[in-house]
């Protein structure tokens, strides 16, 4: 969000005929100046761009600094190619162009785009670039197209020349597949110092997923909805995990009901049996989270147990010997026996009908269960 | 003028750093480390370790906004014997000046440099040429040794704003 002034120097040179980049390289050079413009404007509505060209008929300022978009892409209508490009004298109209500039808070850099061969010393430059940063102005340089003649050391120097806490950059793109303007976009040149505006990370994201839009999750791009892909990503999550949860569960009680409660729990063991059979059964599984939920002393046990085993044994070896110590009656089995209760609760549950038959049984064989239980205990209480 | 060397020297002058615009205070060519406030503000500046430092080459370019209308009176430039400071030019409510255009107008002041003034004599001014100051632009053509980098310890200036007359502060100058 920099509030800057941008000068953007275009090659025009007849170096810029050559098709290594598609379409040819002053296209190349257009778009991706549309691109620059329109990034600078979006991240401050109040930075200006100017363009001007460092070829043809000599150095020319077609637009001075403003904010309008429509004029900057006008003025690159009906452009010519031709002559030879003059480095130094561009830089420094650029340099005069922003010192104009209306607003003088502006911060002020210009962007050099170098396609054809430097006849400048590498001394020259670095001193122009000195100017510039006593001046303190910010230089970003585009090296493409003729590589020769150690051009990209000449601008490499001329870069850290100018260069003032990393704000100045510099781009080597050699030709190839990908389009100028989209390697551009990767770059600090782009992205700016603060890592980026929403612009340009969008269209970074969508210049580089352009083949790939399915390769997303649930087809959303995380870059365009970063909230719906998060969400339906995390929905699909919780899903998942509260089926294994569910699954884990059932098979968790099944079995540290299977290895404890044994003083007392002769009917919740017949429970289990039945509920063995039909825990494959959903309904099944279902009934038996409520039940086990309904057990007071299981409770904490099946929690505990899904995570620590040897934290169950040990708790499971504790209740039993409480259990035996006792020698009562459990609250579960009361519990259970309530039959009035059991069926409320299944009642309540979601998917379970209450006049099922696999409930029903399961109902009736609790009964008889119970009575059994009653019996013993009267048998023993008497001898 | 000799007795004169604390803050408050002359009758009625006062420090003008309080009336300094802080948000509006630029520098060209300052190096990264060692920035203008090492030397205007208080308490950097009364640090030794603290100072102003060139970075391309040997000029620089401080431009001072001030929150009301002042009338200039005297400055204060320290530094060191050989990188300090030696002609300085003052341009008064000149904006945004830069190293291109410190030759298109005449500065309003010229001052070079002695030893004295560099550890803290102040400096007289033309006073007639700074009678309605808005801002305060400063630029260190070179310095005495002659290398690349200027250094500049302290920079203080001394008047009187044109709206009001402290009463306080003339109070405390006639207990002297």
């Amino acid at each position: 969000m920099v509030l800057e002034a941008t000068m953007i120097c275009l090659d025009n040179s007849e170096w810029m005929r050559n098709g290594d980049y598609s379409p040819n390289r002053f296209q190349a050079q257009c778009d991706a100046v549309n691109l620059i413009c329109g990034a600078k404007t979006q991240s401050n509505p109040e930075n200006t761009v100017g363009v001007m060209t460092m070829a043809g008929k000599g150095v020319r300022v077609l637009v001075t600094p403003t904010s309008d978009l429509g004029k900057i892409l006008a003025c690159m209508h009906g452009l010519e190619i031709g002559g030879e490009s003059n480095l130094t004298a561009a830089i420094q109209v650029a340099q005069l162009a922003l010192k104009h500039r209306q607003n003088k808070r502006q911060q002020q850099r210009i962007i050099v785009f170098v396609g054809s061969p430097i006849k400048y010393d590498k001394k020259i430059l670095e001193s122009l670039g000195k100017k510039l940063k006593k001046n303190n102005v910010a230089l970003d340089i585009v090296d493409f197209g003729e590589s020769d003649d150690g051009k990209p050391e000449k601008l490499e120097s001329m870069v850290s020349a100018v260069n003032n806490s990393d704000s100045s950059h510099i781009v080597h793109i050699p030709p190839g597949q990908n389009a100028l303007s989209d390697v551009l976009i990767s770059t600090p040149i782009f992205t700016g110092e603060e890592g980026g505006s929403g612009f340009a990370a969008a269209a970074a994201a969508a210049a580089a997923t352009a083949g790939s839009m399915g390769g997303f999750d649930f087809g959303v791009d995380p870059n365009v909805d970063p909230e719906l892909a998060l969400a339906l990503r995390v929905s699909m999550e919780e899903e998942r995990a509260r089926q294994e949860a569910a699954a884990k569960k059932a098979a968790e009680e099944a079995s540290t009901k299977e290895k404890g409660d044994a003083g007392a729990s002769g009917s919740t063991d017949a429970i289990m049996t039945e509920a063995d059979k039909g825990a494959q059964d959903d309904e099944a599984a279902l009934l038996q989270q409520a039940l086990a939920m309904s057990m007071d002393d299981a409770k904490p046990m099946s929690d505990i147990s899904t995570t620590d085993p040897d934290l169950a044994l040990a708790l499971q070896m504790s209740v039993e010997a409480a259990k035996e110590d006792s020698g009562s009656q459990s609250d579960m089995n009361k519990v259970l026996g309530d039959q009035s209760f059991v069926s409320s609760i299944l009642s309540s549950l979601p998917g379970v009908d209450p006049n099922d038959p696999s409930v029903k049984s399961l109902l009736d064989s609790l009964q008889p269960e119970q009575e059994k239980k009653e019996d013993k205990s009267d048998k023993s209480e008497e001898k | 003028m000799a007795s004169a060397a604390s803050s408050t020297s002359q009758r009625g002058q006062v420090d003008l750093v309080d009336f300094v615009d802080w948000s509006g205070v630029e520098c060209l060519n300052q190096s990264g480390s060692h920035a203008i406030a090492n030397a205007l503000k208080q308490g950097y500046r009364d640090d030794d370790g603290l100072h102003l430092a060139s970075d391309s080459d040997e000029q620089l370019l401080i431009y001072i906004p001030f929150t009301q209308m002042i009338k200039l009176h005297s400055i204060v430039i320290k530094g060191p014997e050989e990188e300090g400071p030696k002609t300085v030019k003052l341009f008064s409510n000149k904006e945004h000046m830069g190293f291109s255009n410190v030759g298109d107008y005449p500065p309003s002041d010229t001052v070079v440099l002695s030893d004295e003034q560099l550890k803290g004599l102040p400096i007289i001014l033309k006073y007639v040429k700074f009678q309605n100051v808005r801002s305060l632009t400063i630029f260190v053509e070179d310095n005495q040794g002659g290398d690349d980098v200027t250094t500049v310890h302290k920079i203080a200036l001394f008047g009187t704003t044109v709206d009001t007359t402290n009463m306080k502060d003339l109070k405390k100058i006639e207990d002297h």
